[in-house]
């Protein structure tokens, strides 16, 4: 659905030709740049809607609110913001009539950016980008909790003020890395587990919480520190930045939120600055100690022999084997393999389910289709058959996460649905 | 440049690396015997054998497979004599027939694994889907085949 969003903000880049949009180097002018970075265009635009005409829904935990028009038009849009205004509402969460924006804005995160980047987005929102007349939808939560003021007391206790400021015993990458994702990537608004006032528990890497894992939305975004089999330990560098760069690599491929941000953001960053974002996210140390994932092939003699003993390892054998092979190893770039993969031995099996029942949105990286999708098998298998399935190859082939349950299944089906009256609303994007 | 064997027969194939191995069967080594259908591995229309094992091609990139030996619809039999291919004609398995390669090729590697299957094991063993609806046909053909491949 991206892809649509995607084609829109070609139309928007006007004056940039389409060969040139999708070449390969990074946006020349520095507000798209940071706007890519930042990745505004995710929230800030709906499927078949104008880009950053605003009108996504989003749930919180009071009701649902809906991202704003930041197109410049002068009635609808921010078209009357001066440069002040915009800063006070990027990085300071409070919108030029003065109530305080949900934040839902990941401000606290954008709070990190310069002066200069924030005078180049500026610069771009309101030169660049065609103003489009679409008033704002107002917030659903009702009554009392509507009231905004209460926001300023959050901003006060869970906000740390400031730009990004580097650390001197850190190279420059590193800091570089640093201030992307801590702050215009936001990567901690999904990554980052929240506390009771929706608060992320960590900002920066001081912070054991930050970047830990979270989920959100029927996803678990993965653990993105150092850990061993949960985390990202297992990457080199390389790997984790050819992930950010194409949305695959030799362990894992990109699903859930995540494909938001490979469609319209990471792709589009220097090489110099996804290696940055490389090396900052290895530096950032493990929350648990887990010994090194070692693959053994017991699960493949099982399956080979055709006479599977575990109920699950008939569903994969029926349905999984011919992508992600009787070795569990896939066929990598292209289909990720399942032994070892941080995703499949997570803690919190969401993803899994979720990308089982409901497959996983296509993968547009500068304009190129993913060739190779997850299908949905919401219809061919019962909460039996995917509970069996997934226990099974959580441990398989080394793998040693927590069985699935049915009952896990039967929870995540209706609330992941399109067509069902329970579906939930995205928090975050 | 990959290498495939193709039915015993090498092929240098200069594509992608992120090409199905589909269209480097059809397109490139020029066998259409091998169908499309869903695109997605799940309907079982592009099943061959890579290195013996049951695939999809139509969602395997061929950048895995240099070296890889490929069986297709026509190299299963010379003669076109395979036991699954007879106990499919003696059944008149096929209505449309437009799934039915696929259909075979998954046969022939079930058996291998399973000879003896039961009609359980099959349900849950082959998952290619036929539009035309010839499950009964299909699950007999394979006994029979199972049969003719006992004596």
């Amino acid at each position: 659905m991206k892809t649509k969003i995607f084609a829109a903000m070609l139309v928007v880049l006007g004056a940039v030709p389409l060969a040139q949009a999708q070449q390969t180097a990074p946006p020349a002018d520095k507000g798209e740049y940071v706007a890519r970075a930042g990745d505004c265009i995710a929230c800030h635009s709906v499927v078949g809607g104008k880009p950053f005409a605003g009108g996504l829904k989003m749930g919180t935990p009071l009701g649902a609110i809906y991202s704003t028009n930041i197109t410049p038009d002068p009635e609808t849009g921010i078209g009357n913001y001066s440069l002040a205004d915009f800063d006070r509402a990027v990085r300071g969460g409070v919108a030029k009539d003065g109530h305080n924006l949900y934040p839902a804005m990941p401000y606290p995160s954008y709070a990190k950016i310069t002066d200069d980047d924030v005078r180049a987005l500026y610069d771009f929102f309101m030169k660049q980008v065609p103003p489009v007349k679409q008033a704002n939808k107002p917030s659903e939560i009702k009554g009392v909790m509507g009231i905004r003021w209460p926001l300023a007391i959050w901003n006060m206790l869970f906000m740390d003020k400031g730009v990004y400021v580097a650390k001197k015993d850190h190279d420059d990458a590193w800091n570089r890395g640093a201030y992307l994702v801590e702050g215009l990537e936001h990567c901690g608004a999904c990554h980052t587990p929240r506390g009771l006032a929706f608060q992320e528990k960590g900002l920066d890497a001081s912070s054991g919480a930050f970047l830990q894992g979270a989920e959100l939305d029927a996803w678990s975004a993965p653990n993105l520190r150092g850990d061993l089999r949960t985390g990202l330990g297992g990457w080199s560098k390389d790997e984790l930045a050819s992930f950010l760069k194409t949305g695959h690599n030799d362990k894992a491929v990109a699903f859930g939120s995540m494909i938001d941000v490979l469609n319209n953001s990471t792709p589009y960053l220097s090489d110099d600055d996804v290696n940055a974002m490389a090396a900052y996210l290895k530096s950032l140390p493990a929350t648990t100690q887990q010994a090194a994932y070692v693959y053994n092939d017991a699960a493949t003699k099982e399956l080979q022999s055709g006479k599977p003993q575990q109920p699950g390892a008939a569903v994969y054998l029926g349905n999984c084997v011919s992508c992600h092979g009787a070795d569990g190893k896939g066929q990598a770039p292209f289909i990720p393999p399942l032994a070892g993969n941080p995703a499949v031995l997570d803690g919190i099996p969401s993803s899994l389910i979720n990308l089982v029942l409901n497959s996983a949105e296509p993968l547009v990286v500068k304009g190129m289709p993913d060739a190779y999708r997850m299908p949905q098998y919401r219809v061919q298998l019962t909460d039996d058959e995917i509970a069996q399935a997934l226990s099974f190859i959580r441990g398989a082939w080394g793998n040693d996460a927590p069985a699935v349950t049915s009952a896990q299944v039967k929870a995540m089906r209706p609330i992941t649905d399109p067509s069902s009256d329970r579906v939930i609303v995205l928090k975050m994007r | 440049m990959i290498t495939l064997t193709v039915n015993g027969t090498q092929h240098q194939v200069d594509l992608e690396p992120d090409t199905p191995l589909l269209w480097a069967i059809r397109d490139a080594v020029g066998l259409t015997g091998t169908k499309f259908g869903c695109g997605i591995a799940q309907c079982g229309a592009c099943t061959v054998h890579v290195n013996g094992q049951a695939m999809r091609s139509c969602s395997v990139p061929i950048g895995g497979l240099d070296g890889a030996n490929v069986t297709t619809i026509e190299g299963l039999s010379p003669d076109s004599k395979h036991p699954v291919q007879a106990a499919w004609l003696a059944e008149d398995v096929p209505q449309c027939g437009w799934c039915q390669s696929g259909q075979i090729m998954a046969a022939v590697a079930f058996l291998k694994q399973n000879p003896a299957p039961t009609d359980a094991d099959i349900d849950a063993g082959i998952t290619n889907i036929c539009r035309c609806g010839t499950y009964e046909r299909l699950r007999r053909a394979i006994h029979r085949a199972a049969d003719l491949m006992k004596a």
